[in-house]
């Protein structure tokens, strides 16, 4: 039986038998009990990436996509996770594009929906077949908007929000956890959306630098990543490098993630490969129209593909390997940095040979 | 003149959005058109606008078309990168003055469907992207303005599944749902322009393209359009010099205005 009250007409949409299932998103106490219980002394938290996707993420976990979609995110944690065959996970975040081929290995069992696909690369036949097929469940349908209030709430330290987001839409009506309300400081009608508090369990993010007991720096857009941060029972933070902590004490542009929410350090350079990395990396567009254009088009593609690039690599080295080496990495930098005009951007060419089904020119760039 | 190749029907959509950008104002832009059109205005008719992206992207210099609403040219050198919660707060607080969405369906009332199309949820024909961004601006902005190809059945009668509230049933309904701003106040598709007329929020011929008539815009419509009074409008077409520019600084690829074959 569930401890809280949900959203009736949600709940019978949705089809959900058992609502214990949507507990821990918006169980406060037991997110307060664990952080609590957590070691909050200023240690070094370093291990590497297998041992901290094995010890972190559990099956069933709720596990949250961070960045955006494709850029900051951290993709190589989330192939670690496909190759130790994690299951049944439900899937949070805005965006949620990176569910969706998780779905097909069993890692994804579970979706808090606001947005999949990869904008104009083409739609994602994928998630739709798979949903058709019952391989993966709709928990709870979502905004981006709403969705980051849920996550802000917690970081606020607050149980919830107000918002006038979602409002007469279907979506309320797929949504067992907003609740429809007056708003208590208007004697005239006026609904707003009661937006619980959000905690996943986990999270990974990744980051260009922290410290050893895991004070993180963000450069470029944070997106939700600090309110995911504040709010997850365990975090997991993979940098691309690892800097003494006077560093982060000096360099302290851009946002950090204080080490106190943090259970492990990870040194990966690469770990956002194949996104966009802000000053690192750019991405390899290639990849993701063949990702969209290819791999969602049949179960065999999506088979083929992730044994080619995920279970075909070991680690980040494996995959940069296969998207160019040494040369991938010094035209994904100089791109990036010049699409931020950190480079000298005169007469730079950003077009490239998109991938389509008749043309597949092996470059990754 | 002879030599370029003549505007295509995405190349018309960009430009007639990019017309609904004033200078000076603040504009919400979603991936895609919306993103050709805003920079289109840009650098045109608009030059002081202030781009505005949900990924967190705001006000950047001048660069490239943006692969993604998350690409670095969306922040390329921004004075300030907002988080997602305080940038679609910003068109709550009223800051943003104009924002543009795409769909896959739209009815009447201007309501959006990015869901899904069939008439299950849980087993869709097809299932499609969610809301991303699109419910938020729609609950909040002040001026909408929606995109997208017409055929009947993306102007269906009643949309699958209602994604983002436009003028939901009609009349005062949007406001007693609770959202804020006007609602969509414009729909822009190859087919023409259209408004919502103000008392019963039904949509509305405001202008056609060149070789629409008002009863192949009704074929492409599975609703009742109504039609202004006097005579219809043909929309601008655009100049020239504005289609050069399209082409050579603001696409260049291509990635969003062309079409395969044309």
């Amino acid at each position: 039986m569930s401890r809280f009250s949900y959203n009736p007409e949600a709940v019978r949409n949705l089809k959900i038998e058992d609502t214990s299932i949507l507990d821990r998103l918006v169980d406060f106490e037991s997110v307060r009990r664990d952080h609590l219980k957590k070691d909050h002394s200023r240690r070094d938290k370093r291990i590497g990436l297998k041992e901290a996707i094995a010890e972190f993420v559990q099956d069933g976990d709720i596990f949250t996509d961070t960045g955006f979609a494709y850029v900051r995110t951290p993709h190589q944690a989330y192939f670690e996770m496909m190759r130790q065959g994690k299951k049944n996970l439900q899937f949070i975040g805005s965006p949620n594009t990176n569910q969706s081929y998780m779905i097909n290995f069993g890692v994804c069992g579970y979706s808090h929906n606001s947005y999949i696909g990869a904008e104009m690369r083409g739609s994602d036949r994928n998630y739709s077949r798979q949903l058709k097929a019952g391989k993966v469940r709709i928990l709870s349908e979502w905004s981006h908007g709403a969705m980051a209030q849920g996550f802000k709430a917690a970081q606020l330290g607050s149980p919830g929000v107000f918002s006038k987001q979602l409002l007469g839409s279907d979506i309320i009506r797929y949504n067992p956890y907003v609740k429809v309300m007056q708003n208590p400081m208007r004697d005239d009608p006026d609904p707003v959306a009661f937006i619980p508090a959000l905690y996943p369990d986990v999270a990974v993010i990744h980051v260009h630098a922290c410290d050893k007991s895991g004070n993180a720096r963000i450069y470029g857009p944070a997106v939700n990543d600090i309110a995911i941060a504040a709010a997850a029972r365990k975090l997991i933070i993979t940098a691309e490098e690892i800097v003494p902590e006077i560093d982060i004490r000096y360099n302290s542009k851009g946002v950090v993630i204080p080490f106190m929410y943090v259970d492990a350090v990870v040194e990966l350079p690469f770990g956002a490969v194949p996104g966009n990395m802000p000053g690192c990396y750019y991405w390899s567009r290639q990849w993701w129209e063949k990702a969209m254009r290819f791999a969602t088009q049949t179960d065999d593609n999506m088979k083929e593909f992730m044994e080619q690039w995920v279970f075909g690599s070991s680690d980040p080295f494996d995959f940069v390997e296969k998207l160019g080496g040494a040369r991938w990495v010094a035209k994904s930098r100089r791109l990036t940095k010049t699409a931020e005009y950190d480079n000298e951007d005169e007469g730079y060419d950003f077009s490239y040979q998109p991938y389509t089904l008749k043309k597949d020119t092996d470059i990754y760039y | 003149m002879s030599n370029e190749k003549p505007m295509n029907p995405l190349e018309m959509l960009a430009y007639v959005l990019a017309l609904q950008i004033r200078d000076h104002q603040v504009v919400y832009v979603g991936t895609g058109l919306p993103m050709v059109a805003a920079i289109l205005a840009k650098k045109t008719h608009a030059p002081n606008i202030t781009m505005v992206y949900e990924s967190g992207g705001q006000n950047p210099i001048e660069g490239d078309m943006p692969w993604s609403v998350g690409d670095p040219f969306t922040w390329r050198k921004s004075p300030v990168i907002q988080e997602m919660a305080y940038s679609f707060a910003q068109a709550y607080n009223g800051y943003v003055d104009i924002g543009f969405l795409g769909f896959a369906q739209v009815d009447m009332y201007g309501n959006i469907n990015t869901h899904l199309i069939g008439d299950d949820f849980l087993r869709p024909k097809t299932r499609l992207t969610g809301s991303g961004g699109n419910n938020d601006l729609s609950s909040l902005t002040e001026n909408m303005v929606l995109v997208g190809l017409q055929t009947p059945d993306k102007f269906p009668a009643k949309v699958d599944f209602i994604t983002s509230v436009g003028h939901l049933r009609g009349g005062n309904s949007r406001r007693e749902a609770g959202l804020l701003g006007k609602g969509p106040v414009a729909v822009v598709t190859n087919a023409g322009v259209y408004d919502f007329e103000p008392v019963t929020k039904r949509m509305r011929v405001q202008s056609l393209q060149p070789g629409v008539s008002f009863e192949l815009a009704q074929l492409c419509t599975g609703f009742e359009l109504l039609k202004p009074e006097g005579e219809i409008p043909l929309t601008p077409t655009p100049p020239a010099d504005v289609l050069k520019i399209l082409r050579a600084q603001v696409d260049p690829q291509g990635v969003f205005t062309s079409i395969p074959g044309l």
